[in-house]
């Protein structure tokens, strides 16, 4: 069973379309990375799947479970326990600006009772010591790194354990140097065989880590493979123009 | 001179009783009804769109319902903020006291008899539109990452709204809200136009009186220190939940 499988998923906003027939499937431990040009439907791909955006038509499965199939949803509450099962990283953090960062990471636990509050907090702690940052505890996000907030945002979307991790360019608001301290976290997850799909411009960092490419280009999947069938030896003319510029 | 003091004064005070029992409770029921307000026509502007949007996918008798539902809340919401931004705060203390009483058909359930009541109920009407109007300023400049932060962590609609989207919002209005209270402040001022006599009104009988002007200085210092006390306290709360 693929832990995502995506068929033939089809999003337009008004009059333009964006997805226009994506297909593929994602494995257990697979660590997914999606390239592609900006409007390219990569992060509308994304978004989809947790959720944030609507699809269309076509079909998308979460561990063999329909989350949504031509544009129609199951109830409520078996749609929420789809959904938990995933977690997002966003490009703009979004941590909570008025909590702590301790709060921040156990807010959503606390609201969905996953835990007694010092179960939570252990869990917080453990979590924060992973992404490095047991010393900011009790820090407000303002006082953070654009670094260390994405690590944070990294730690509190693994509070919910969540068995699938959606990144949404996860470095593009960062410098050099803060890129490599989540990329960092990020194989380290991939190392623990937790399931992600990265959207990023990060080729390196793609042909590196990712054991799975997906190459997006005007909504529609240009390749789809390991790094090396997807970019390498590609003979699409569009990936290759793309990388050509970006390499 | 002596007389500021053992006379002047000690009525100031008796005066100024009114003015802070006034300002209080405007304050106390104003900002949570502006709240309400904020919430109930955010949501009916918003939820009229996708209302909208819903029964043009599917023509049924309950998305019709929920479509005018939002329709009517946000017209009457919006006519409500227009009427109490758009005519003078002293005409509708005058309408609710004198006015109400006049209404055809419904005007003797209307009537409210105490002078202090249906000042303060002018006030708080007149305040909460203003709030409403202030938190949405906050509601809005919220930032749209939160909303699908807090969806994609799992967190229902009730719980982003109170825990995640409010503080914010409370937070980026605080020093809008002070601002309205400084206001409010000097506004009460204007009850005694139905016969109360606040601060002002007892300054302006001792001007009468002792054909003295320096009353109204004493005045000003009362109120400007009842402002400051005010400011200071909305400085501590910005700092208090900065962010």
């Amino acid at each position: 069973m693929s832990m995502i499988e995506i068929k033939h998923i089809k999003k337009s906003f008004d009059d333009l379309e964006v997805l226009k027939d994506v297909s593929f499937s994602v494995e257990k431990g697979d660590v997914t990375a999606i390239l592609g040009p900006s409007g390219s439907g990569k992060s509308t791909m994304l978004r989809s799947l947790i959720e944030l955006e609507t699809i269309d038509s076509g079909e998308i499965l979460i561990e063999g479970e329909v989350l949504c199939k031509d544009g129609i949803y199951p109830p409520k509450k078996k749609k929420k326990e789809i959904l938990d099962r995933m977690g997002m990283v966003f490009q703009h953090f979004n941590l909570f600006p008025h909590m702590t960062i301790k709060d921040n990471l156990m807010c959503a636990c606390l609201c969905a009772k996953q835990g007694t509050k010092a179960e939570l907090e252990a869990l917080a702690k453990e979590l924060l010591a992973k992404v490095d940052l047991s010393d900011k505890i009790d820090a407000m996000p303002s006082q953070l790194s654009g670094g260390q907030k994405q690590r944070v945002a990294i730690a509190r979307a693994l509070m919910r354990k969540p068995d699938i991790m959606l990144f949404d360019e996860p470095t593009s608001a960062l410098d050099p140097e803060l890129t490599k301290e989540v990329l960092n976290v990020i194989k380290q997850l991939s190392e623990e065989k937790m399931t992600m799909l990265i959207v990023t411009h990060e080729i390196g960092f793609a042909l590196e880590a990712a054991n799975k490419i997906i190459f997006l280009d005007g909504g529609v999947v240009a390749a789809d493979g390991t790094p090396e069938e997807a970019l390498t030896n590609n003979k699409n003319e569009r990936i290759r123009a793309f990388l050509d510029k970006v390499m | 001179m002596k007389e500021i003091f053992t006379e002047w004064v000690p009525l100031m005070f008796s005066g100024c009783a009114l003015t802070v029992k006034l300002f209080f409770i405007v304050i106390v029921l104003s900002i949570p009804l502006g709240l309400v307000i904020t919430f109930l026509y955010s949501g009916s502007i918003s939820g009229k769109e996708k209302s909208k949007a819903r029964l043009e996918k599917k023509k049924s008798l309950i998305n019709y319902f929920l479509w005018a539902k939002d329709c009517v809340l946000s017209g009457v919401l919006g006519f409500y903020i227009l009427i109490m931004r758009g005519t003078p705060l002293l005409l509708q203390i005058f309408f609710i006291y004198f006015g109400l009483p006049f209404m055809p058909v419904v005007g003797k359930y209307l009537t409210i008899s105490d002078r202090f009541t249906a000042g303060a109920v002018a006030y708080v009407l007149n305040y909460a539109a203003y709030y409403a109007e202030i938190f949405r300023g906050g509601l809005l400049s919220v930032d749209k990452g939160q909303y699908e932060a807090a969806k994609v962590l799992g967190l229902s609609e009730r719980q982003t709204t109170f825990k995640i989207v409010m503080p914010q919002m409370i937070r980026i209005s605080l020093p809008a809200v002070s601002n309205e209270a400084i206001i409010l402040i000097k506004d009460t001022a204007l009850i005694t136009t139905i016969g109360l006599v606040d601060l002002l009104k007892v300054t302006n009988s001792i001007v009468n009186r002792t054909t003295n002007i320096s009353a109204f200085i004493v005045a000003a210092v009362f109120y400007l220190a009842m402002s400051y006390v005010l400011t200071l306290f909305f400085k501590y709360l910005e700092k208090k939940f900065a962010f």
